[in-house]
């Protein structure tokens, strides 16, 4: 994965996009397409000039870029800028109508929703026809099938029609299939927000090692997705290329123009919505005020924290029970035992609020001796991007720990639970041994705490930043 | 991909005999899923047909059929039964076709689907139905003669010419289907014409002297005649004649793939 681009074509372009350009015939009444389908060709016969009978609408127009093996491309814009019309152009769906689009290799796409399945067929039938489509043999796919539906998780559905599944089933099953037909492009239409945080977490670890041997063109209109993934990514507005470059820069830039005078109700809106949690907070029974008043300045405490947790925005975190049957790695000389957090009486919560004192401990039975072990923890949101992690490795480093077998260790953590922004997020538990830098994973429990942020006070970023103060004041 | 040559056209019913399998298995179980008989009903419709087209047709109308004399009163029945199986066939394929891009939208528009298979599979589901009612027609012969005739083995050499000649105007017709959506009033109509207009309930030789070219234009009327040649009357088929079929029929198997690769393109646009 290289990220130096050059500008010569190379062999390793896998992706080559040129001039393309789409557009729909757009009629005003039925009867205009008969007469776009007759008259044109009659008018050409007689000599006369052809005379259109519908509106052109250019969904794409003049983009031009390439892709080589192994990159990561994510495109973005807003609804209707054309990122699936593009997406469905490269896939083949669609045929464009001007320019051209070269691909190689094996391509498999999760367009939308629906997926190319058939309702009326059983999940089973539709995995063979898709693996059919990828151009895999049936013995190939009965070879694959255990996999697929293992991964897929909905194995108790497996023989049913696809039409009663869930939208989030038909999700899993359409992205296990492409996992698994050895894909050479993969490309991934924001299929992913559908799923549970646990197959979200599954999906996320599954493209990050595939970005690893192939292609992948992901479209969305997160930013944050797009930067976390992606080494290059594409804006595309109104159907025209407006940047292509690195994430980073785009994602200002494009950032900057959801905000620019065209649409113009667009940045006092924002700002009304900012203002909005302080202005709504005025507006409560003067109790609640009162008691921010009262409140003494704690360090690190977020000057509206009162203010916030009596009102709808407190950032309510719902924690679900530990599954220590979630997928893990390790050698298994120790085993992570119980993930729970407590709130400040020591008590074991389900229901946490963020910004209040919680302690996360994770309890570990040893199997064999274990010299110097680290006890550590990964918080993950939905895209699997890691908001903070923490290990007992430093405040422990001075003590040489031998822990016999069969012994159970508890790590606490003691900490202030960030605000975070609405949505899923896990907690991935680890036992190592060693030090920071050279150590020895015994168990890695990929997600085995979930946690489910209700509302929020923060409306953009990965978390909340305690305001000690916030004032302003208008200079004359 | 969206190559128009008739090597094309093997190329691709050869790298896609899988699916066209698969999905045309689907499509026979489809039809029968849940019922009790299940897969029984494609040999009981035709059994109850033949047992109608007996009653009314022999007890009834008394008839016997042009030129021949047939002693058994199921005679005119069988005979008439030929032509209804190649004419079912035929129209189960045509009535679909303007259809048949409709009903899988999904592989338009999400995935990329051989297109041109979809007249393929719907053939073979209409091959099985005509097997099923062939498998009746010869426990019928077998009932009513006592014997098969041995000619009846080149009763698929017969058949084939039509099945390309089938899935030609087949491709024409799933392809125009898209953009005509009046296409599918119109076959029904045609389909159910033809087996007045073809030799089905009576013979090729009751039609006018004079029309007589004009009935052999019929896609049906030399396959229906041949048919019972070698099923009902003991005879070798018309060799000479199958082969101008075929040529013919492959003609029209070119146009119609070629049509159709060209006018797929603009199918995700319309639906």
């Amino acid at each position: 994965m290289s990220s130096e681009k050059s500008t010569v074509p190379s062999p390793d372009v896998v992706i080559d996009v040129s001039g393309l350009g789409k557009f729909y015939e757009i009629y005003a009444d039925p009867k205009d397409r008969l007469k776009q389908f007759v008259l044109p060709a009659l008018d050409r016969v007689l000599g006369g000039e052809a005379k259109h009978y519908y509106r052109e609408f250019w969904a794409l127009r003049d983009v031009s870029f390439s892709v080589r093996r192994g990159e990561t491309v994510g495109i973005i814009g807003r609804n209707g800028s054309g990122k699936s019309t593009l997406l469905q152009l490269v896939c083949g769906t669609l045929s464009p109508s001007v320019g051209e689009v070269k691909t190689k290799g094996r391509i498999a796409a999760l367009l939308e929703l629906g997926s190319g399945f058939n309702p009326e067929f059983t999940g089973k039938e539709n995995v063979m026809l898709s693996g059919a489509l990828f151009g895999l043999t049936a013995e190939q796919m009965e070879e694959r099938y255990p996999d697929i539906v293992e991964f897929s998780g909905i194995a108790d559905f497996i023989d049913q029609p696809v039409k009663t599944y869930s939208s989030g089933m038909v999700v899993r099953l359409a992205f296990s299939v492409i996992a698994h037909v050895d894909a050479d492009i993969l490309v991934v239409d924001e299929a992913l927000s559908v799923g549970d945080a646990y197959f979200t977490q599954k999906c996320m670890r599954f493209l990050r090692s595939f970005m690893k041997r192939g292609t992948l063109l992901f479209c969305s209109h997160d930013m944050g997705a797009v930067i976390n993934l992606c080494e290059r990514a594409i804006w595309l507005d109104k159907g025209d290329l407006r940047m292509n470059g690195a994430p980073k820069e785009l994602s200002q830039a494009y950032l900057a123009s959801l905000f620019e005078p065209e649409a113009s109700g667009a940045p006092v809106e924002i700002a009304n919505s900012g203002s909005n949690e302080v202005e709504g907070g005025a507006e409560r029974p003067p109790s609640a005020v009162d008691a921010f008043v009262e409140i003494p300045p704690i360090e690190y405490v977020d000057m509206r924290k009162a203010l916030i947790d009596a009102s709808n925005l407190r950032n309510d975190i719902e924690v679900f029970q530990f599954d220590e049957n979630r997928a893990s790695f390790g050698t298994g000389a120790a085993k992570i035992t119980a993930v729970q957090l407590l709130d400040a009486g020591g008590h074991p919560v389900n229901w946490a609020v963020g910004g209040q004192e919680v302690t996360l401990q994770i309890a570990v039975r040893t199997k064999t001796e274990i010299h110097r072990p680290i006890v550590g923890f990964v918080v993950k949101d939905k895209l699997g991007q890691i908001i903070f992690a923490d290990n007992t490795y430093l405040s422990q480093r001075d003590t040489e720990m031998k822990v016999p077998p069969e012994t159970t260790l508890v790590a606490s953590f003691n900490f202030t639970f960030p605000v975070l922004p609405g949505g899923e997020y896990s907690i991935s538990p680890a036992v190592a041994e060693g030090t920071q830098a050279d150590h020895v994973q015994h168990q890695w429990i990929h997600d085995a705490l979930i946690l489910h942020v209700q509302s929020s006070s923060v409306c953009l970023g990965l978390f909340g930043v305690p305001m000690r103060s916030i004032e302003m004041e208008m200079k004359l | 991909m969206n190559q128009i040559s008739p090597g094309a056209m093997l190329n691709s019913l050869w790298t896609h005999r899988g699916i066209v399998w698969l999905l045309g298995k689907r499509d026979v179980q489809s039809k029968y899923k849940g019922s009790f008989a299940g897969l029984l009903w494609a040999f009981i419709n035709p059994l109850l047909m033949l047992l109608i087209y007996t009653f009314v047709f022999a007890v009834i109308f008394k008839a016997r059929w042009h030129g021949q004399i047939g002693d058994s009163r199921a005679q005119f029945a069988l005979v008439m039964f030929v032509g209804v199986i190649i004419h079912g066939l035929f129209a189960e394929m045509i009535n679909r076709a303007p259809g048949i891009i409709f009903e899988n939208t999904n592989y338009v528009t999400k995935v990329v689907f051989p297109l041109e298979t979809l007249p393929v599979i719907s053939l073979g589901s209409a091959l099985f139905h005509c097997l099923a009612s062939v498998c009746v027609l010869l426990v019928g012969l077998l009932i009513c003669n006592g014997g098969l005739h041995w000619q009846a083995v080149f009763f698929p050499l017969v058949l084939a010419p039509l099945l390309v000649m089938a899935i030609g105007i087949a491709w024409i017709l799933a392809a125009l289907g898209v953009f005509i959506r009046d296409l599918k009033q119109t076959t029904s109509f045609v389909t159910t014409a033809m087996l007045f207009l073809s030799p089905v309930f009576y013979p090729q030789s009751a039609w006018p002297e004079k029309y007589q070219q004009l009935f052999m234009l019929n896609p049906l009327t030399f396959i229906m005649e041949q048919s019972r040649q070698v099923l009902i009357w003991g005879k070798l088929p018309d060799f000479t004649g199958l082969a101008v079929y075929l040529v013919i029929a492959s003609g029209v198997a070119c146009i119609g793939f070629a049509v159709f690769q060209k006018m797929r393109k603009g199918f995700a646009d319309v639906l």
